[in-house]
């Protein structure tokens, strides 16, 4: 009994401070978020509920809709440009098909130890008017007059936004898929080798079949990441100009913290998880298609 | 013959392929910051009279301007304080509790240890509001307190999860042998679960201390005073409106990013495999 109990109290000790420093910053708040997300508030006084007021006014805003539709920009570009991309870079090196792998990758990951905040800085003077790129377009054309100004153009703004998100993020999936490429036994691909297999089987008949799990994991990853996309996208344009490159949860921010609608904020960062959720599950859906498919 | 002939030219093909991809992947990525590095040795005018010209001598006006303006002393010596505070403090809950969740056979383990992995869907932008709200309310907006406690709250889950599925793969024999010599559960997790955990608990202070280094919304939106901003928030506060100025502009941003490269440069190995931790089961 006396064993039982001290083990209990070891437990507490162990455990609870974690499981009270994580419920009081996440658990309440998130259930605070979804409360208040019925309500319209300014931060004074109380909330006054207000059904889904806030989710309507939400999905009949131009803006709102603007910026969803430049977070699933960002989805793609992460599934359908970071993860091959990734995946690419990864495979190279394992396979051993150029020298100095190691130095390519130390230099492809560089970025990652970089803050969001200097990446945007520097790519913001790159892609401004009087920036780096305008000055390397007039060398490469000699047109000394050639502005770069995508940012005045609505449906355009944002690419470059996705452009550095490609570059700022890719050597992460590279690093993914390396540590896992590299659990795959070498007899494996010494086997096929010797079967005769050329390198373009290897890869999508060896190598591919294995990777559908890390596939799914990346793109849930990507997903949940791109969603989230604030730092960058904040330093980096603001949302400007006029909301062209604005993100859902720069949206909600600027509502929030700007505007001081605590309430209607609030149901846009509840938006942000419910749509993360369901593109999780759209994805797990189709994986679990393909792997009935393969086998 | 031919065969092998033509295996080999295939072979040949696929290496310049790769080797032109990756070269051309690595320009782009190193290409742009090398160009920053070198340029913040230019002042302004020399910047916009020619964009890419390397400097012509050793100018540090930007630098000694950049660092006395932008008072970006005091701003790493805080991002210093909230990194380190935050990351032994995270990592050493999550240590202790990935031990009682994956050793004391608790049934409520399942359920705390399910609350944390979900916890790693959760943005900070969901929490906010109401984490500034609660911090007003009890007096600990806009202090070093405030940034700490959200820091170590989302640090958690992921420490939690690494944690635990590492511990589960220490044998029980010596947490056995150690109980039955008379040793308490505390004694266990710091004589013989901490020691014993040493590669992973490497693993996530590193990852947990550049996480931490970067970490921007949570010192930005619940702190006012400069005196207490960290790095990342201090400098796009000082660089926003530094379009006239790009030498002072890069030599900001160069200030700001060495820190974390000689990090990498010492910890390279490690924080690649605090990336991949999460995608990896064992």
């Amino acid at each position: 009994m006396t064993i039982s109990r001290d083990k209990k109290i070891s437990y507490a000790i162990l455990t609870l401070p974690s499981v009270l420093i994580y419920a009081s910053v996440i658990v309440f708040p998130v259930l605070f978020s979804v409360l208040l997300g019925f309500t319209e508030w300014s931060g004074f006084g109380t909330p006054v509920f207000n059904g889904l007021a806030n989710y309507r006014r939400m999905l009949a805003d131009g803006v709102f809709l603007h910026g969803l539709r430049n977070n699933l920009l960002i989805v793609a570009v992460s599934v359908f440009g970071q993860i091959p991309f990734g995946f690419l870079l990864a495979y190279i090196i394992y396979r051993g098909l150029v020298k100095w792998g190691n130095f390519f990758q130390t230099m492809i990951f560089l970025p990652i130890t970089v803050s969001a905040i200097v990446v945007a800085k520097l790519w913001n003077q790159i892609f401004s008017p009087a920036g780096m790129f305008t000055a390397l377009v007039r060398v490469i054309r000699d047109d000394p007059r050639f502005v770069f100004a995508v940012f005045e153009n609505r449906t355009f703004s944002i690419t470059p936004v996705l452009f550095v998100i490609l570059w700022y993020y890719t050597g992460i999936y590279m690093v993914i898929f390396l540590a896992n490429l590299q659990k795959i036994s070498p007899t494996v691909i010494e086997a096929a080798i010797v079967d005769g297999a050329r390198e373009h089987q290897i890869l999508f008949q060896v190598v591919l079949p294995q990777m559908t799990n890390i596939l799914f994991t990346t793109s849930v990853f990507a997903i949940a990441g791109s969603l989230k996309s604030f730092d960058l996208v904040f330093a980096m344009t603001g949302g400007g100009p006029a909301n062209y490159t604005t993100v859902i949860a720069i949206y909600m921010y600027l509502n929030t913290f700007k505007y001081y609608n605590y309430g209607f904020g609030s149901a846009v960062s509840v938006m942000i998880v419910v749509l993360s959720l369901g593109m999780i599950s759209v994805i797990q859906a189709v994986f679990r298609r393909f792997e009935e498919k393969y086998e | 013959m031919s065969d092998i002939t033509l295996k080999n030219k295939e072979l040949a093909a696929w290496r310049i392929a790769a080797y032109v991809f990756m070269a051309i992947f690595t320009f782009l990525t190193v290409g742009p910051l090398f160009w920053l590095s070198y340029s913040s040795f230019k002042p302004h005018v020399d910047i916009i009279h020619n964009m890419f010209a390397f400097p012509t001598g050793l100018f540090l006006g930007n630098y000694v301007r950049a660092w006395t303006i932008g008072k970006l002393g005091g701003l790493i010596l805080n991002s210093v304080f909230y990194s380190f505070f935050a990351t032994i403090i995270t990592v050493y809950l999550a240590l202790g509790a990935g031990y009682g969740f994956s050793k004391f056979g608790f049934r409520i383990s399942k359920w705390f240890y399910t609350f944390f992995i979900m916890g790693l869907l959760i943005t900070a932008h969901s929490v906010l509001v109401p984490l500034f709200v609660m911090e007003t309310r009890v007096n600990i907006d806009d202090t070093r307190l405030g940034v700490l406690i959200p820091y170590i709250g989302f640090g958690l889950p992921f420490m939690v999860y690494l944690a635990t599925s590492y511990i589960k793969g220490i044998p029980t024999s010596l947490e056995e042998a150690a109980l039955i010599d008379g040793a308490g559960y505390l004694q266990i997790y710091w004589r013989i679960i901490r020691p014993m955990s040493q590669p992973v608990v490497a693993t996530m202070l590193i990852f947990a201390f550049l996480s931490n280094w970067n970490e921007f919304v949570f010192v930005f939106v619940l702190t006012s005073r400069q005196e207490i901003r960290s790095l990342p928030v201090g400098v796009n506060a000082f660089v926003g409106g530094l379009s006239r100025d790009f030498g002072l502009l890069f030599a900001a941003l160069v200030i700001a990013t060495i820190p974390m490269i000689v990090f990498y440069i010492f910890f390279r190995d490690q924080l690649m495999k605090g990336f991949a931790a999460g995608s990896l089961k064992e």
